[in-house]
């Protein structure tokens, strides 16, 4: 039996008599240090002033989040280090492990009744674990993927035991690291061997981003007849088919998905929108209605859930006209969005649009002109710009509610900032077919890939001058703005002159209206780091 | 739950059933332990202590099982395999019984044939199967119980044996299917195999599929059973 007395202990359990036994149990462990909460929300607050060693969370703890719930925001909200060891208890173990997404599984799952001699077992077992892979974890924390990967080969040449977890971890870092290549040797070899289900997730995902649909939906297919119960595998599945144009297909394997693990925000989101792009309104308010309220109490909480219900009612509109009851409840979730991002004029704007796209068919036109004239205001003064895709819903809305010129000026805009994306540039089209507004970004994103050419082939000077004079054509361009910035900082080197840092601090100012979901916001903010110091 | 169908199907009823009856059970058995530190020492070591200690087990076992055939029959039963240390695995049993066996004063050992050995498998799963093998086990063991693991041509054996009278006959002979061997004397047994049988055959590897074996004999004179995972 290892020696407990300096770890700090949290237990997470409904049940009073529960706690008050196992924090029994741990005290003939050795314990000293066990703090108990009865809630998730409790126990995430403890953990914000408080580095645990060990938690042993219940599942299921009735009102309010669930133990996966609870474990996924630790995560995320780096509350806990991967040190920590996280124990989820439960009455029966397979619900639990079903409803969890793999990349945020528990350490263990222990299934009560467990006697002292099993919790010592398991926890003996865990730290002794999670001591072999402190290297790996500690670079895990630091985010170092370099050094994961450096310490991951020498604990499998150490210890074979480890390899397994070693190549899971080895993964993570090759994707993190981008080197795509390796890992889908590491993922190819790992299956020819096994049905691994982990590996079988992330090499469909690393397929789907290189573009290779076809055989991402066939490791899918492959692994879901083995493991017909992992939703995980249906989301993968169900990404592929929609990129495939197989809309319908798509959304039946996430409804099945949602079956089996209803409580995940990101899944419901996803399955709305699906149902919206087949118009199946009906599954759509279903799906996105699960969203916003299981998001009231989430971190993944998503402005674009409440959208997404608005939209999905609407869409149940008969004939041109829009029923009381289903306006009044879309007035509440709309009143709810504006409520709980008070602070986001991007969400106020979307949110006003949809409400009056949604008044002029219950006939409330007057209502209706009221908040878009109040939405296209607020257009003029925005502090960060919509995603790309938000933009193009805001364009169609603006021009559906007789704004034909603001919507006219807001494709405009996104032309300018995200023309480079040919996925953007299609989805204007098919508003579009003004010349003006389509051919205006050509000549800068020939320039641009001309940089990107001069750049890969190491004549950074050259590459300069292309990404500069093509952000003179288009100053709003964040791809071009974030390609001149990182010309220069490569150009200026360690000693970058005054000069150059200026021009680069005013590259990444322009930039600064990107929304915080854009893909390039982490490049954007390595960037800004350099540039700026650490202010 | 919103369930469109209008009657509600028998099983369906039995495994809500099942389900609550789990949680009741754990209670009770939580709060025995909780109460038994204030046992004087003779009853601690009673043989009506024993027992029930041994009837908890078998009790969470059964219901373990029956909900795990329920699942089983609805396509329900969720696999999750991953690579895991055979020692650590076995260890965690035998932990489990930790009670149970002390109070038989039954001798168990774990012996593993390679220092590491890994396998590939659902651990809930295994652990449910090998859980009611044990408490069978356990009532037929005079003394020892020995869980063995070993590899055998890339197929991942685990073996549980005892020094008892060993399988009846007639079960022997009806390996191949153990439902047909249910009858009263040995009801559970005949469930605890053909529960064990459908767990190891959705372990598979490149189409071949995990199997159970039962035999009497070596090594410790009693019964032994084994599952076979690709």
């Amino acid at each position: 039996m290892l020696d407990y007395s300096h770890k700090r202990f949290l237990i997470v359990d409904d049940f009073s008599d529960f706690r008050t036994s196992l924090k029994a149990m741990l005290r003939e462990l050795g314990a000293k240090d066990v703090d108990m909460a009865d809630r998730g929300e409790d126990a995430l607050s403890l953990c914000r002033h408080k580095r645990y060693d060990i938690i042993l969370h219940d599942y299921n703890l009735g009102a309010g989040k669930n133990g996966q719930q609870v474990l996924e925001e630790l995560l995320i909200g780096k509350l806990i280090s991967h040190e920590c060891i996280f124990v989820m208890v439960t009455a029966e173990s397979s619900q639990a492990m079903v409803l969890s997404a793999l990349e945020h599984e528990p350490d263990a799952y222990l299934t009560k009744p467990f006697n002292r001699a099993s919790l010592s077992q398991r926890l003996d077992k865990l730290v002794e674990r999670k001591t072999a892979l402190q290297p790996i974890l500690q670079a895990l924390d630091k985010q170092d993927s370099s050094a994961v990967l450096a310490a991951c080969a020498s604990l499998s040449q150490q210890d074979k035991r480890y390899a397994p977890l070693c190549l899971r971890y080895q993964a993570g870092a090759l994707r993190e690291l981008g080197r795509l290549d390796e890992l889908e040797k590491l993922l190819t070899a790992l299956l020819a061997d096994r049905t691994v289900p982990w590996a079988c997730i992330a090499l469909g995902n690393l397929l789907q981003t290189r573009g290779q649909l076809p055989r991402a939906q066939q490791v899918y297919e492959l692994a879901l007849k083995s493991f017909p119960m992992f939703p995980g595998l249906y989301d993968g599945l169900a990404a592929v088919l929609s990129a495939q144009g197989e809309g319908k297909r798509a959304q039946n394997l996430l409804e099945e998905a949602v079956r089996l693990s209803p409580l995940a925000i990101r899944r419901q989101m996803q399955l709305g929108k699906l149902a919206l792009e087949n118009d199946d309104f009906g599954i759509a308010s279903k799906a996105f209605r699960c969203a916003v309220e299981q998001g009231r109490t989430s971190c993944f909480k998503n402005p674009e859930n409440y959208l997404g219900l608005t939209q999905a009612l609407t869409g149940q509109a008969v004939d041109g006209s829009l029923d009381k009851r289903l306006q009044l409840d879309i007035n509440q979730t709309i009143s709810e969005l504006q409520k709980t991002y008070s602070n986001d004029q991007a969400v106020q704007v979307r949110a006003r649009l949809a409400h009056a796209s949604s008044l002029v068919l219950s006939g409330d036109a007057a209502q209706a002109k009221k908040l878009t004239e109040e939405a296209v205001a607020r257009l003029g003064d925005l502090q960060s710009f919509f995603s790309a895709e938000a933009a193009m819903a805001v364009a169609s809305q603006l021009r559906e509610l007789g704004q034909a010129e603001a919507s006219d000026t807001l494709l405009k805009n996104c032309v300018e900032i995200y023309g480079d994306d040919p996925a953007v540039m299609q989805g204007i089209a098919l508003q579009t077919s003004d010349p003006a507004i389509l051919g205006s970004g050509l000549q800068a994103l020939e320039l641009n890939r001309q940089g990107v050419r001069s750049y890969q082939q190491g004549e950074h000077g050259q590459a300069l001058e292309h990404f500069r004079a093509a952000l003179a054509l288009q100053p709003k361009n964040i791809s071009m703005a974030l390609n001149t910035a990182q010309s220069l900082l490569r150009l200026g080197g360690e000693q970058a002159t005054p000069a150059l840092l200026e021009e680069c601090r005013a590259c990444l100012e322009v930039v600064r209206i990107m929304p915080e979901n854009d893909p390039r916001f982490a490049r954007y903010q390595k960037l800004r780091h350099k540039a700026f110091g650490d202010e | 739950m919103s369930d469109e169908r209008s009657g509600l199907e028998f099983s369906t009823v039995i495994a809500s059933t099942v389900h609550d009856m789990k949680n009741s059970l754990a209670l009770l058995i939580q709060t025995h332990n909780q109460w038994l530190p204030q046992l004087p020492p003779e009853l601690l070591h009673s043989r009506e202590h024993g027992i029930i200690e041994y009837e908890f087990a078998r009790l969470n076992g059964m219901l373990v099982q029956l909900l795990g055939l329920y699942k089983l029959g609805i396509n329900q039963l969720p696999l999750r395999p991953a690579y895991h240390e055979l020692e650590d695995f076995i260890q965690a049993q035998l932990a489990r019984h930790q009670e149970v066996l002390e109070s038989r004063h039954i001798t168990a050992r774990c012996e593993v044939a390679e220092f590491g050995l890994m396998g590939f498998f659902d651990q809930e799963l295994l652990a449910s199967v090998v859980a009611n093998i044990i408490t069978n086990s356990i009532r037929y063991a005079r003394q020892d119980l020995l869980v063995r693991a070993w590899e055998e041509q890339g197929v991942l054996v685990l073996a549980i044996c005892d020094d008892g009278e060993g399988y009846p006959e007639a079960m022997l002979a009806e390996q191949s299917d153990y439902v047909l061997s249910l009858n009263h004397s040995t009801g559970s047994t005949g469930l605890g195999l053909y529960f064990a049988g459908r767990i190891a055959a959705l372990h598979g590897r490149n189409g071949v599929c995990g199997h159970i074996e039962i035999r009497n004999g070596a090594p410790l004179g009693g019964g032994e059973f084994r599952i076979y995972l690709p």
